[in-house]
């Protein structure tokens, strides 16, 4: 809500000397020219690339969070040692704009990295990320190491007390939790508080000591990314996180972006429900972090932009 | 002076041969997973993969040339020769004057343990040969010894490239270390180590079967090492530079069994009296006379040596056991074999336990066995699943570096549904089960899908395995969150099976025209 305050206060301020009641009225009919960014945006129909460019664009485009010199990360699922098209990894299309786009901005650099499951160098190598990555500048990092990761106090965590995370994390400027849409064996649904755990070194902690809590309470680290960019581009149905084949994905050709980690996911499991039913209460994480006061659920509540491009 | 150009080749070519594989055997990155054929032209895991190009190049190298297998392929046999160089025993120029002197051979001993070794070879298992295979113990010194140096030299250079954001080279942590496999690897670079520092190839022309075997053939090889009986004036330098100690300056002859070819001989006499040259063989020797009481001190050393090799074992005994805090894993009774190595039995009989798959396995989870799985499976590897490690799913790569063929070369394809083991639900252990919370980490781990998860209650899903889909890889075992024992363990098939296809289903195809955003 921030952003939204301060760009009414600024233009408020800057017009008052010419004629403020001709603003207030113009801000509260929502025909301003200086129309307020959206809470949530949702393209659909585009390739990765282009409906990224249209969502930041929407948001008022890469800068706003990007700055000049800017160290930043970037995290996507690359989870499995799986080829793209089988969805157990972030469209690594998507990965390639995002990294041009920060790049654009004048980001110094840009480091990409998970905490994979299967082998980290296969799964860097054949969910195609490393070299789309790589071809736009960025550095991936390895996150296989325990020497990578140092422990972060989550003082409100109700589980998790204390996490170790990877520093390449810990010393960005800003960051971009960048998941892809899937079922979940364990978790229901993996989008982008899921995906948050593989910012960290040990997840069999979060096995052992209620999942659902776990991550929600990890999604309490106090460096917040600054988009929650969602690929569903091509999402998993079932069999999830992994997928055994190409059946058990779908292509939607949809991308969610929002800096409400909750309001993403909520909007997300919309999304999924249009190919495969899942009830939101079942994905426990997502309503703990409403609590939390991470986000809502309650889309209604948002300004959400919804395009379709054709 | 007069070089001795028989001997820089020889070192030259050692040299590289000896590099190369000691970068195989300390790669902890996978650089060197496509330059196995060094590893696989060693004369026992040739043998043991039936390559009968490979045997038949190294007897016929022999045959012509002598034992230059011993001087420039060994590797075992070129870390002595880097070992005794330190102490430039037998060196031209030594200032301690130390130098070589003849030994008699101590046949009995060097054909018992050749004939043991080819009986216990034939009756189906590696137990003996694992252990005095010049190769393996060369893998297992550069594994268990070597390789951990490696990697904390590469964790120093990764350390300040990361502050460079470059991770070119990356921290590497090693999982591997295996107390017994390090201690036994020790204990034979410690022996060998005396041995060599003392007398020069003594492991090479006593204990080894593969220096013995080729003995037998070098005895009669075409080029061989000649004194002219005629220069000759029995002045002894041509022996004190013997590290074979096979020179008798007394009798003026070279026993062409126990000569390595190393050539350090060559340009010792000062009337050119020693020659490697083409010589027919079953020429007729002269006899080699009785050995001094001096002589026989070597047999004496061998014999403390051996001693207290095996005085170690029962210490080495205590550290064995497959218990985490008292309670046993009773799933792991029999070792898990690597995909491609069919069954146990074929395992036993070709495996000689040289660690390369070990050092290859990216994900480390190829360990050493200990004493629980029997003499006959000592430091052969198994597969131990730990925290995030496990079988990764169309990885082959121990299937392609075993030199031995003891691990068959597998398809991805193949790979994915090779049943090395079955994974065993313990309900009773599951956290979904005692805790009442959601995990699914198993299932979530699974690529088969063969633990999937079921309805449980209030919502909640606990594991259910298919056997006929599931390949042992071990996923599952390896993230369960329950400790000590895990809530769900692989069981070893003693003999690998073909698991059935998880059964696809048709593509759902969605109309984008259709498609709503849902919310």
């Amino acid at each position: 809500m921030k952003r939204r305050e301060f760009i009414r206060t600024a233009a408020a301020v800057g017009a008052a000397a010419i004629s403020f009641d001709k603003l207030q009225a113009a801000v509260n009919s929502s025909t301003v020219a200086i129309e307020t960014a959206p809470d949530l945006v949702a393209v659909m129909g585009g390739e990765p690339a282009q409906m990224l460019e249209r969502g930041l664009k929407e948001l008022g485009g890469i800068s706003k969070f990007v700055k000049n010199g800017h160290n930043v990360v970037i995290k996507p699922n690359i989870g499995w040692d799986k080829a793209p098209e089988m969805a157990a990894n972030t469209n690594p299309e998507l990965i390639r704009a995002l990294v041009e786009q920060c790049f654009k901005a004048g980001a110094k650099k840009v480091t990409v990295f998970d905490h994979t499951c299967d082998n980290w160098q296969k799964c860097y190598e054949n969910s195609g990320i490393k070299a789309a990555a790589e071809a736009a500048g960025a550095v991936l990092a390895p996150g296989n190491d325990e020497s990578y990761y140092k422990e972060v106090n989550i003082p409100d965590g109700v589980q998790l007390k204390s996490a170790k995370i990877h520093r390449s994390l810990l010393e960005a400027d800003v960051w971009f939790n960048v998941p892809v849409l899937k079922n979940h064996g364990g978790a229901k649904m993996s989008i982008a508080m899921k995906n948050y755990m593989g910012i960290v070194w040990d997840r069999k902690y979060f096995h052992a000591n209620d999942l659902q809590q776990c991550i929600a309470d990890l999604c309490l680290f106090h460096k917040k990314p600054a988009l929650n960019i969602i690929d569903a581009y091509r999402c998993m149905r079932k069999n999830g996180p992994q997928g055994r084949s190409l059946s058990d994905t779908s292509l939607l050709k949809a991308l969610i972006v929002s800096s409400d980690i909750v309001a993403a996911d909520t909007a997300a499991v919309g999304l999924f429900n249009q190919v495969e039913t899942m009830d939101i209460k079942e994905v426990g994480h997502i309503a703990i972090g409403e609590n939390f006061r991470l986000g809502t659920q309650n889309l209604g509540k948002l300004n959400v932009k919804r395009i379709k491009l054709n | 002076m007069k070089t001795n150009i028989l001997k820089v080749i020889t070192v030259a070519v050692a040299s590289i041969v000896f590099a190369v594989l000691l970068l195989l055997f300390c790669d902890f990155a996978g650089w060197m997973q496509d330059f196995p054929d060094l590893a696989r032209i060693q004369f026992i895991p040739a043998l043991l993969r039936g390559s009968i190009i490979a045997v038949v190049s190294l007897i016929l190298m022999t045959f012509i040339f002598g034992r230059l297998y011993c001087s420039i392929i060994c590797p075992f046999g070129i870390l002595q020769d880097i070992i005794s160089w330190f102490t430039r025993r037998g060196k031209k120029k030594n200032r301690r004057r130390l130098w070589f002197r003849y030994a008699k051979p101590q046949n009995i001993l060097r054909y018992s343990i050749l004939a043991l070794c080819i009986i216990s070879l034939l009756s189906g298992t590696t137990a003996l040969i694992s252990h005095l295979d010049p190769y393996s113990n060369f893998g297992r010194i550069a594994t268990n010894l070597f390789r951990p140096v490696a990697v904390v030299l590469n964790n120093i250079v990764s350390n300040v490239g990361e502050k460079f954001h470059n991770y070119d080279i990356y921290h590497v942590t090693l999982h591997t270390h295996e107390i017994v496999s390090i201690t036994f690897a020790a204990s034979v670079l410690a022996a060998v180590a005396v041995m060599s520092l003392m007398r020069g190839r003594l492991f090479c022309n006593t204990i080894c079967p593969v220096g013995s075997l080729l003995g037998l053939i070098s005895k009669y090889s075409l080029f061989k090492i000649t004194i002219n009986q005629e220069h000759c004036t029995g002045c002894g330098l041509c022996e004190k530079a013997c590290k074979a100690q096979c020179i008798s300056s007394k009798n003026k002859h070279v026993d062409g069994s126990r000569c390595v070819a190393c050539f350090n001989c060559l340009d010792r006499c000062r009337e050119n009296g020693v020659k490697y040259r083409l010589s027919i063989p079953f020429h007729k020797v002269p006899a080699v006379a009785r050995p001094s009481i001096a002589d026989r001190a070597g047999r004496r050393d061998f014999l403390a040596t051996g001693v207290a090799v095996a005085a170690t074992l029962p210490f080495v005994h205590t550290l064995a056991a497959n218990r985490h805090n008292g309670i046993i894993d009773e799933t792991k009774l029999t070792p898990i074999t690597p995909p491609g190595s069919i069954s146990l039995e074929h395992f036993k009989k070709h495996c000689t336990a040289c660690h390369l798959c070990i050092t290859h396995c990216p994900q480390q989870i190829l360990k050493p066995a200990k004493f629980n799985f029997g003499f006959s499976y000592l430091l052969k590897p198994h597969l131990v699943f730990y925290e995030m490690a496990y079988c990764n799913y169309g990885c082959t790569v121990c299937s392609e570096i075993c030199p031995n063929g003891a691990i068959h070369r597998l398809t991805s394809e193949e790979k994915q549904v090779t049943q090395i083991g079955i994974a065993e639900f313990d309900q009773s252990r599951c956290v979904v089960f005692t805790d009442n919370t959601s995990c699914g980490a198993c299932s979530e781990h699974c690529p088969t899908q063969a633990v999937h998860m079921v309805d449980y209650k209030d919502g909640l899903t606990i594991p259910h395995v298919l056997p006929e889909i599931c390949i042992g890889c071990g996923a599952c075992e390896s993230i369960c969150p329950v400790i000590p024992v895990k809530a769900i363990n692989v069981r070893a098939n003693e003999v690998h099976k073909i698991a059935e296809k998880p059964v696809d289903e048709e593509q759902k195809a969605v109309n984008q025209e259709d498609l709503d955003f849902g919310f």
